[in-house]
């Protein structure tokens, strides 16, 4: 029988290595949010058949769609043709914002009321942020699809005027990933309120959603609302976001931010904003909401660990 | 010999003490009910942060669609629908939420086998989770009501109270039994189920007319008002609360009345059968506790 080897022999491997507990910094991160992205993507699209998976994916952001075209047709008729552009590619992109959001808030609940695995997640050696910006990467994406078949859907069954040629694809691009950012970042908001709440908050992100579709002119120009909530709308970056896509994708649509009469008109003296000025007002804002985000995610995520919120499982 | 040990009340033994006379079976189904209503109301006060969530940012959603409707220049009445649709969405997401979902979260939770093991009809459960719910969604539906009427100056105009209100009760016990019927089928799909309940929201908005008279849907119209006790209850309650605004209508109140009582008796039956079928079906199958899938 040989003897046991242990960390003192010349050569031989140490029972502990104190090395391992400071990570490999990056890659580790990318590790945990590929392996949370992965994760999350199963449980999105794992519970059925992908023809199932790909109906219900869609048909949600497709029916927003469709109610608003209905209520433009019984009101408008014919005459309102014009602006049916304006409410289904607010109604598409308003996807992004509902998956994003929902995205990294039912991640918490997911883990800690139904799976119960929240306080593993959290001693695990991987940052819980980059965790949750994993799971709620599969959300988003799932959006992605939603979004993309209901611009399809509108342009080749609702008779919505679309020239690809015509799309400013930097603009595009830029708004797109400085908007996706500030969801991400309104998402995080709403976990971190869901680790204070409990097991109805399920539907909380709707809720957020649906308040901030108020204020974003996504189916309809800011200008319609009372002044100081037009300049809500203005400090909100989705509003930027979602001017800079339809912009992007519609360079002679109407404007959702500006139009006669509107906030934005009379501080700038124009009646609607330029690329430059979409872009530069995207990045204040979505930074603003960057740092109003940052500080209550530490907040919350303190006064969870202090109150012994992370695996609390409630129930009513 | 008689002997306290097997229940409250001196017995021969546990069959005697299984016995339970009709006065009993009901005495406990009731209490059934307030333990289960009790949790829900009770958490209302205990958490506030639903009167944010609940009610104010329902609100602000609901006020999306009348600025849509404002930016239209449509009609005064068509932003009361935009209200009246609000308020019962508060029923409908109550429904989805808190009574299709509720059997499968609870088996998830592990609650499941001890409601079936308890000595009480499941039923009892389910209307328990109603009440309590119902008190959460009718002060949602409230103040939605209230306050979008005043803020953006609803003008109702109602000549038969008494049908109105007949309607909305009738509204609301075919939504709550349909509720009841999902809860059942829920259980059985499994994780389907919630991501079913997703599915419950917009589409249904859509083919339920919430925003619009559900005449303008043509065929889907006319088959949601068959099927749907959301399209039916709203599209009976639009007519009764703007008489004579409402524009193209497929049925009149009074009909739409008669579907919503037929529709309650068969959900209630409907549930209550599949409840036995399938309560007897996870026994069998050793379902009950088989979480998570």
């Amino acid at each position: 029988m040989t003897a046991p080897t242990t960390a003192l022999e010349p050569g031989a491997r140490p029972l502990f290595d104190p090395g391992r507990t400071r990570g490999r910094g990056s890659v580790d991160l990318v590790r945990s949010f590929r392996t949370a992205a992965a994760l999350g993507w199963k449980m999105e699209a794992n519970w059925t058949d992908p023809l199932l998976f790909f109906i219900y994916s869609v048909a949600k952001p497709i029916s927003a769609a469709l109610i608003l075209v209905a209520m433009l047709e019984v009101i408008t008729g014919a005459s309102g043709r014009e602006f049916r552009g304006f409410v289904v590619v607010g109604s598409a992109l308003w996807s992004f914002v509902i998956s994003g959001i929902a995205g990294l808030a039912w991640s918490v609940l997911d883990d800690r009321e139904r799976y119960r695995m929240l306080k593993y997640v959290y001693v695990s050696p991987s940052d819980f942020v980059v965790v949750l910006l994993g799971r709620g990467t599969a959300r988003i994406a799932v959006g992605a699809m939603g979004a993309a078949i209901t611009l399809a859907v509108g342009v080749l069954l609702l008779g919505v005027a679309f020239d690809p040629l015509a799309v400013d694809w930097r603009l595009l691009v830029v708004t797109m990933a400085l908007g996706l950012h500030a969801i991400v970042v309104i998402g995080l908001l709403l976990a971190a309120v869901c680790l204070q709440t409990r097991q109805e908050s399920w539907s909380y992100p709707e809720a957020v959603a649906g308040a901030l579709f108020l204020v974003s002119g996504a189916v309809f120009p800011l200008a319609v609302l009372p002044a100081p909530i037009q300049v809500i709308g203005l400090l909100n970056p989705l509003s930027w976001w979602l001017e800079g896509c339809r912009r992007a994708l519609f360079p002679d649509g109407a404007s959702s931010v500006g139009g006669t009469g509107s906030v934005y008109a009379e501080l700038s003296g124009r009646l609607a904003p330029d690329a430059p000025t979409i872009v530069l007002a995207l990045l204040v804002t979505g930074a603003l909401v960057t740092l109003g985000g940052a500080v209550v995610f530490r907040w919350s995520e303190r006064r969870a660990k202090d109150r012994g919120l992370i695996d609390q499982t409630t129930g009513s | 010999m008689t002997t306290r040990a097997f229940v409250g009340r001196p017995t021969a033994g546990p069959r005697e003490a299984a016995d339970w006379s009709r006065g009993q079976v009901l005495s406990n189904d009731l209490r059934s009910v307030v333990g289960r209503a009790f949790p829900r109301v009770r958490g209302m006060a205990r958490e506030p942060s639903w009167l944010l969530f609940e009610i104010l940012l329902p609100f602000l959603t609901t006020s999306s669609f009348v600025f849509v409707y404002q930016a239209l220049h449509a009609p005064p009445e068509y932003i009361g629908f935009v209200v009246l649709g609000g308020a019962m969405t508060a029923f409908w997401l109550n429904v989805v939420w808190m009574m299709a979902a509720q059997l499968y979260w609870e088996k998830d939770q592990g609650n499941l086998e001890l409601y079936f093991a308890a000595p009480m009809d499941v039923m009892s459960v389910l209307f328990g989770m109603a009440i309590g719910g119902l008190i959460m969604s009718a002060t949602r539906a409230a103040v939605v009501l209230v306050v979008a009427s005043v803020v953006y100056r609803v003008q109702f105009s109602v000549e038969q109270w008494g049908l109105l209100l007949l309607v909305f009760f009738l509204t609301l016990a075919a939504l709550y039994g349909l509720g009841m019927v999902l809860a059942s089928l829920f259980l059985m799909w499994g994780r389907e189920a919630w991501h079913l309940t997703q599915l419950l929201a917009e589409p249904v908005y859509f083919v339920s007319g919430l925003n619009f008279p559900v005449a303008a849907l043509g065929r889907i119209g006319a088959l949601a008002l068959a099927t749907i006790p959301l399209a039916t209850g709203l599209d009976a309650m639009r007519q009764l609360a703007f008489s004579g605004s409402v524009g193209p209508v497929f049925l009149s109140p009074e009909v739409e009345a008669l579907i919503l009582i037929a529709m309650t008796v068969l959900f209630v039956l409907l549930a209550r059968f599949m409840l036995r079928t399938l309560e007897e079906r996870a026994r069998r199958e050793g379902r009950l506790t088989v979480r998570w899938r």
